[in-house]
């Protein structure tokens, strides 16, 4: 499987501190590669630098398996599209009179504007001037914008700003259908992780400038540690009786978390309490959920 | 290339830009007119050359107005949509930067010929004496275009690297305001600033008799080093913008 985009070492500095730093992003073809991070840490100026819209201090790109340089730049990019941070429009023209700009200047059929527009459910707003489009909308347009030459890659600043719930799920379906569509590799960066989690096939997290994390998603689901939550009759003595047997616990509510075992181990656990009277009431499978292990990543407290 | 001109003519749709030109032009009439009317008969005779000593003055002023407004008009829309991290994907930045320029050099353009186009109307009108000096109006055109473009060019470099458009448009008035009382410059100083330079290259001069309280035109030598400089500084500019222009960030 070969790599849409491959960076090796990228970092960025804007004074003198470092606010990308030694990312090697890996995005294999057709995959939707969700790019996570907090605010601020550092995703809209790597997507910048992949477009060539800002200048890396150190490291390489490759886009489509080809180094990008300052010559070659624009005609790799014939096959990008994009939407970085907020859409770009002008609002004294219409929908229509936007995307037939950037269909111009990219040289491509002028059908693909009705197309997106409908594949973006805009071709109602068409003839409306942009500056009284909601932010949705603009939002769509956007997309619209970043569709119009139906790109082999598709990068996404957070395409979800500004869209309300029901905006949001559409976005996701839009999103998903892509690649199987058009053969689309979609680049989509989010600051939150239930928004590409089951859209994303793989996940890029990125923690002030460094890249913490990058495999699939379900092997970032598997990171969860499964641990087991026990309450019974009688904590207090459970607790002795635990430590006494060298299990660790931690008290929770009420129940006592302690670690994953094996059923033989639990099975001897339940004898031992039910020998000593302590009704045994609930042992439940308790998993970190996924944004415990995004903020674990992406916060102070890395565990990994 | 043509397409990307295209691209700025659209974009220029319902902006009202000939407008401003439009108005410019009113206002130069009007002044030209004014001027004209308390002149008799004999001040008429030098009538071509009165039209060649007072348009340039008034450039000073005027060209650099649409020159500020063309170019902020031109811009404000990128700034305002934050189009150039779209477009920058799509075409090199050189060719944003020049498909600007020359979409609002026909402006300038335009408003070049429309004084020409006064000064002939009224000349024919009023029965200017002497025949018509085309040589000199055909290097007035010149002279104003050469003038105006560098003055444009200065405007766009700074329109389009600042979002704020109240930056161009007060460097634009008071460039401006420095053209117009730069005659009273040394010429070494006047030759440093653009907005001078409709002074400099000046084809008539004036006698002032205090005694009679009598004008009296003259034609003078054209001020090739002068030319040759303002050919500089457009180069400079143009170059210097447009470095900026592509090396920029956004
Ligand atoms: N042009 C710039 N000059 C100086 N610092 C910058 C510039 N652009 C970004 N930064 C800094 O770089 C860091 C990363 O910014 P970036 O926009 O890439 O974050 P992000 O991950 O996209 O955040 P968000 O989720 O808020 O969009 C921030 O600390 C920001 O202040
Ligand atoms: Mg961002």
């Amino acid at each position: 499987m070969s790599n849409i985009i491959e960076t090796e070492g990228l970092s960025k500095q804007y004074g003198n501190i470092y606010r990308v730093k030694d990312v090697d992003l890996k995005v294999p073809e057709g995959a939707i590669y969700g790019f996570l991070g907090p605010n601020g840490a550092g995703k809209s100026t790597t997507l910048k630098m992949i477009l060539g819209l800002a200048k890396p201090t150190e490291g390489e790109i490759a886009v489509f398996g080809k180094r990008v340089n300052s010559k070659n730049r624009l005609e790799n990019l014939k096959n990008v599209g994009s939407l970085i941070e907020s859409p770009s429009y002008y609002g004294h023209l219409t929908g229509e009179e936007n995307l037939r700009i950037f269909q111009t200047l990219r040289g491509v059929p002028k059908q693909n504007i009705t197309e997106v527009l409908k594949i973006v459910r805009l071709e109602n707003q068409q003839s409306k001037k942009v500056s009284q489009y909601s932010l949705g909308m603009k939002q769509r347009l956007g997309l619209a914008s970043a569709l119009l030459g139906y790109p082999k890659l598709l990068i996404l600043d957070e395409p979800t700003n500004g869209l309300d719930p029901a905006g949001i799920s559409e976005m996701r379906e839009l999103i998903q259908s892509l690649p199987q569509k058009f053969g689309m590799t979609v680049v989509v960066s989010s600051h939150l992780l239930s928004e590409i989690d089951q859209l994303a096939t793989r996940v890029g997290i990125i923690r002030e400038g460094e890249l913490v994390y990058q495999d699939s998603l379900t092997k970032l689901h598997q990171y969860s540690k499964q641990h087991l939550a026990v309450r019974t009759m009688n904590n207090e003595v459970t607790k002795a009786f635990l430590s006494q047997n060298g299990v660790a616990w931690e008290a929770e509510d009420d129940y006592l978390i302690i670690p994953q075992m094996k059923d033989t181990m639990m099975a001897e656990i339940s004898k031992a309490l039910g020998q000593n009277n302590i009704g045994l009431v609930r042992i439940e499978e308790r998993k970190k959920s996924l944004e415990d292990i995004f903020l674990e990543l992406t916060g102070t407290a890395v565990s990994l | 290339m043509s397409a990307a001109i295209g691209m700025e003519v659209l974009k220029t749709k319902g902006r009202k830009i000939w407008l401003v030109v439009a108005v410019m032009m009113a206002v130069q009439l009007l002044w030209a007119g004014w001027a004209i009317s308390n002149k008799d008969a004999n001040d008429l005779i030098q009538g071509w050359m009165f039209f060649l000593y007072q348009f340039p003055m008034l450039n000073c002023i005027i060209m650099p107005v649409i020159a500020a407004v063309v170019a902020s008009r031109l811009s404000d829309v990128e700034h305002k949509g934050q189009t150039f991290k779209l477009l920058e994907t799509i075409i090199p930045a050189q060719r944003i930067f020049a498909a600007k320029f020359i979409w609002g050099s026909i402006y300038m353009l335009g408003a070049a010929l429309g004084q020409l186009a006064i000064m002939i109307g009224m000349g024919f009108v009023l029965h200017f004496g002497g025949p018509v000096p085309w040589g000199a109006l055909a290097s007035y055109l010149f002279f104003t275009l050469v003038v105006s473009l560098t003055i444009y060019i200065f405007q766009q470099g700074v329109s389009m690297l600042v979002a704020n458009q109240m930056v161009p448009m007060t460097l634009g008035l008071v460039g401006g305001f420095i053209g117009l009382f730069s005659m009273f410059f040394p010429q070494g100083l006047q030759k440093l600033i653009l907005w001078s330079y409709y002074g400099v290259l000046m084809q008539v001069g004036m006698n002032w008799d205090e005694t009679t309280r009598a004008t009296d035109f003259y034609w003078t030598a054209i001020d090739w080093s002068g030319l040759g400089l303002i050919l500089v500084f457009f180069v400079l500019i143009y170059g210097i913008g447009r470095i900026l222009f592509v090396r920029r960030e956004v």
